[in-house]
């Protein structure tokens, strides 16, 4: 009797442990609404002065507000922290008004001084120029007159000063940093002035943010915004399916093309000011202009620079590489950038024809051997090593194309799949004849642009975010002009030419300008604010619309349901199993009872 | 006089392996798979062109199914599943048996000397072997050739250095066991030396085992191969079948469903060990003495 009274509590208590999750679920602490989203690129670091890699520098733009915006329609300068600005005259001295009311998620007021401190720091602290350096570099003084009042004044006119992609960060904090490079900045929750505030980053798995209601703008239509991380693009695309995630970016072509007839889930395709080019080393050098690295000294010819541009057929590479996805390489500023995007003229273009680069490499004295490969003026057979990052899928099915050209024109080329660290490393100390390359440029071109003036070498460690070492005293020449021009019509053609001088020195070939292609799970999201209004992406915009303005299916329809079914099920199931287990031996026992008496 | 007796004696000991191989009926089936996968590697430069691995002047539409003239469809290049696989093999057996030759080769020198030497030689050469034996192959595999420069030969190293150990100890113990034979005592006692013993008793006696375990360490080394080339540290200038999955998952073939890109590479994989094993364990139960019917 007693026994199976045991057997009776246990099938109660089970009932009650198992079945306490969905009380609690079914009562009232709702889950947070969360939009996940996957990221498969290394997210290396939370600290706004440090981050310039694409992941990074996507989730700088939800925690901080910057000084201006860029509007979702075009791209336009819109209010940011500064709600009014205006320019003196002689274009040196601007007056930004910050809004009133604006507030850090700790409370604290967001003053004119946060930002004059920001800007201070970058100027005075070469480590905090890390990744914004370009657009103070020109900076006279930055000073705060009054708590909503900020005038900057540059030394010559600069046009980019409503497109100031930098992060403004909160004095109170950051003044008690004593080393800004070593900073981690992994205080939660992080105090920050944008939509979402920083509560959790676990490196290699998630960066949790929570919705900040202390944000001066809209509010987002949810509680958490969570980036997932996934090891490929096909580890987060199964994601996708199984519901884990709602947000997928970075689609290869075929897993776009797949996932358009997928229920429940919507593809976005959109231009973005993203770029991918093939560099060509012949310049490896410090910012002392000392050589570095070990690339082929016969890439300085410059007739086998523009040998191998011209056996790069970009149409191909889009069709083939990209699955038709992207739009071919020209100038160095990506297509969607309109009016500043540059396409050779009919003498200037570099056009893919093999048997002229062939020709100009046996004009240029090196002439194949028995094998069909070239040798160098010292006789040794041209091997040239092409560097890719593994990870990425569309690269190296174009560094497959590139090699196969290459090798018909006699340059021998062996692949080097790398991790996208080793690329790094391999890219920022030289060690490289060729490598696959890509660049996101902001609305304005000049950020783009400052990667290819001395400014930006390296130092001996490495630490620098040139492209391709690039020096130039007729580009430098260039950058500085296009900076200081406020008449926009100039300023395109000074932005021009600096792009035709860039290819005519062949040191990358742009190969595509990709498009953005991404995915979400429609029946849990309903709407995305895209940026530009028209045919833009969700991620990786100027801006953090495609997160802040996200919009929930409605409840009804989410996805929630079938999973308390499945959960109710394996209860039931337990519970049975547990009971009968219970009940069985009970019975035993008292089988066994009964034959002892 | 004496040299032709010991041929004929081996002739005829080769004969009664043969005889008793043959007889395993699983084992001639392996052999058979094998005989026509390596004809079909060996001759591919023959019934097909290397050009079929150009992207650059791949046909077919980009991961179409089988047909129109692609027997197993294309990949998202273009290019012949069928031809990959086929100029694939010659990089996975290559990789797999130059692997093994290393590793056997290896293995066996340090087993037979830490055997026949004993000591301190030997308590060396355990503990290094032990060390090997206890690290974690396919990670220490993995950072190997992560660390030489990319390339087939430190895909070959890689493997190589990882799986000797086991040969070793095997070769040690049997070293040990034709060591402690009237026979061997007799040839000490008339003189012989080191390399005697070693090269005219030791190995011979030694050598059959060292055979059967080649075979079927082939197929770990194919395997670890193509394990390697999956996890993206293999050589991108060479097609494996390893490489090709690796592709295959790179570009989203998984979720487009195209098994005819999945499917051939890891089939291929699976059948190539599968007929190493065959023959393995058939020459095993032929050549080990342990293992043979009494």
């Amino acid at each position: 009797m007693r026994i199976r009274g045991i057997g009776i509590g246990l099938i109660a208590a089970g009932i009650a442990v198992l079945s306490a999750p969905i009380a609690a679920q079914a009562q009232d602490t709702p889950q947070p609404k969360t939009l996940r989203v996957a990221v498969t690129g290394n997210i290396a670091t939370m600290n706004p002065f440090m981050a310039f890699h694409l992941g990074d520098t996507e989730i700088g733009r939800v925690m901080y507000a910057f000084l201006t915006s860029y509007s979702r329609d075009d791209f336009s300068p819109a209010p940011g922290l500064a709600d009014k600005w205006q320019v003196s005259d002689d274009k040196l001295t601007w007056t930004y008004h910050i809004r009133s009311g604006a507030k850090w998620s700790d409370d604290q007021p967001i003053t004119a001084r946060d930002v004059a401190w920001t800007f201070n720091k970058i100027m005075t602290d070469k480590t905090a120029a890390t990744a914004n350096g370009n657009f103070v570099a020109n900076f006279d003084t930055v000073t705060a007159t009054d708590d909503s009042t900020v005038v900057i004044k540059t030394k010559t006119p600069q046009a980019t000063m409503l497109a100031l992609d930098v992060p403004i960060v909160p004095e109170h904090v950051w003044s008690k940093v004593t080393d800004i490079g070593k900073y981690d900045n992994l205080q939660y929750p992080v105090v920050g002035s944008g939509p979402f505030t920083l509560t959790n980053f676990t490196q290699g798995q998630s960066i949790t943010l929570k919705a900040n209601p202390d944000y001066y703008g809209d509010k987002p239509a949810y509680d958490q915004l969570q980036f997932r991380h996934y090891d490929n693009a096909d580890a987060a695309v199964q994601g996708l399916k199984n519901g884990d995630v709602d947000v997928v970016s970075g689609l290869t072509p075929t897993q776009y093309t797949a996932l358009q007839s997928t229920p429940n889930i919507t593809t976005v395709k959109a231009r973005q000011g993203r770029q991918n080019d093939l560099l060509i080393n012949y310049q490896a050098q410090t910012n002392d202009h000392q050589p570095v690295g070990d690339a082929n000294p016969v890439l300085k010819d410059p007739k086998v620079r523009q040998a191998i541009a011209q056996s790069v057929d970009v149409k191909t590479l889009v069709d083939k590489a990209y699955g038709g996805l992207a739009e071919p390489g020209a100038g160095f500023v990506p297509a969607v950038y309109e009016q500043w995007h540059w396409t050779p003229s009919g003498t200037q273009e570099q056009k893919f024809d093999l048997a002229a680069a062939g020709k100009l490499l046996d004009e240029a004295g090196y002439a194949k051997g028995a094998d069909g490969v070239r040798a160098d003026k010292q006789g040794k057979p041209i091997n040239l090593r092409l560097v890719v990052d593994s990870g990425i899928p569309a690269q190296v099915a174009a560094a497959n194309f590139i090699k196969g050209w290459l090798t018909q024109v006699g340059l021998g080329v062996t692949l080097q799949a790398l991790s996208s660290d080793a690329v790094t490393d391999a890219g920022s100390t030289g060690k490289y004849d060729l490598e696959l390359n890509g660049w996101t440029g902001n609305p304005d071109p000049d950020a783009l642009l400052s990667i290819q003036t001395c400014g930006v070498l390296p130092d001996a460690d490495g630490n620098g975010n040139t492209e391709n070492f690039m020096c130039d005293p007729q580009i430098d020449q260039l950058y500085k002009a296009q900076l200081s021009e406020m008449d926009k019509a100039k300023r395109i053609q000074d932005v021009k030419d600096l792009q035709a001088r860039l290819y005519s020195l062949d040191s990358s070939v742009v190969i595509a300008y990709p498009n953005s292609l991404e995915a979400y799970r429609s029946d849990r999201w309903a709407s995305f604010g895209l940026q530009p209004s028209q045919g833009g992406s969700i991620t990786h915009q100027n801006g953090y619309y495609g997160y802040l303005l996200a919009k929930p299916a409605d409840a009804a329809s989410s996805g929630g349901g079938s999973n308390t079914t499945l959960i109710v099920v394996i209860v039931v199931v337990v519970v049975v199993l547990l009971g009968g287990g219970a009940f069985l031996l009970s019975r035993r026992r008292k089988a066994g009872a009964d034959e002892r008496e | 006089m004496t040299a032709s007796i010991s041929w004929q004696r081996r002739r005829a000991a080769a004969g009664r392996v043969w005889a008793q191989f043959s007889a395993d009926r699983s084992g001639l089936t392996g052999l058979a798979i094998l005989g026509v996968i390596v004809l079909l590697a060996l001759l591919a430069p023959l019934i097909s062109d290397s050009s079929a691995l150009d992207v650059t002047k791949a046909t077919g539409g980009l991961l179409k199914p089988p047909g129109g003239g692609f027997l197993l469809g294309t990949d998202e290049n273009g290019r012949s599943v069928l031809q990959l696989l086929l100029w694939g093999s010659r990089i996975s057996l290559l990789v797999g048996l130059t692997a093994t030759l290393l590793s056997v080769g290896v293995g066996t020198v340090v087993g037979v000397l830490m055997a026949h030497f004993g000591g301190w030689v030997q308590a060396v050469l355990m503990r290094v072997t032990d060390f090997f034996l206890v690290l974690p192959s396919l990670v220490l595999a993995a950072v190997l050739s992560t660390v030489l420069s990319p390339g087939i030969g430190s895909i070959i190293l890689a493997i190589g250095a990882t799986a000797w150990p086991t040969t070793a100890r095997l070769v040690r113990s049997q070293t040990l066991a034709v060591e402690s034979r009237p026979y061997i005592e007799r040839s000490w006692a008339l003189g012989a030396g080191h390399l005697h013993v070693i090269g005219k008793h030791v190995l011979p006696a030694v050598l059959p085992l060292v055979f059967a375990n080649t075979t079927l360490n082939v197929a770990n080394s194919i395997i670890t191969e193509s394990t390697l080339s999956f996890l993206g540290v293999g050589d991108p200038n060479q097609p494996s079948w390893g490489q090709m999955l690796h592709n295959a998952l790179q570009s989203g073939a998984v979720t487009a469903q195209a098994w005819w890109y999945l499917l051939p590479p890891g089939v291929a994989i699976g059948v190539v060990v599968l007929a190493f094993m065959m023959c393995g364990r058939a020459l095993e139960a032929v050549l080990n003495p342990r293992l043979r019917e009494r």
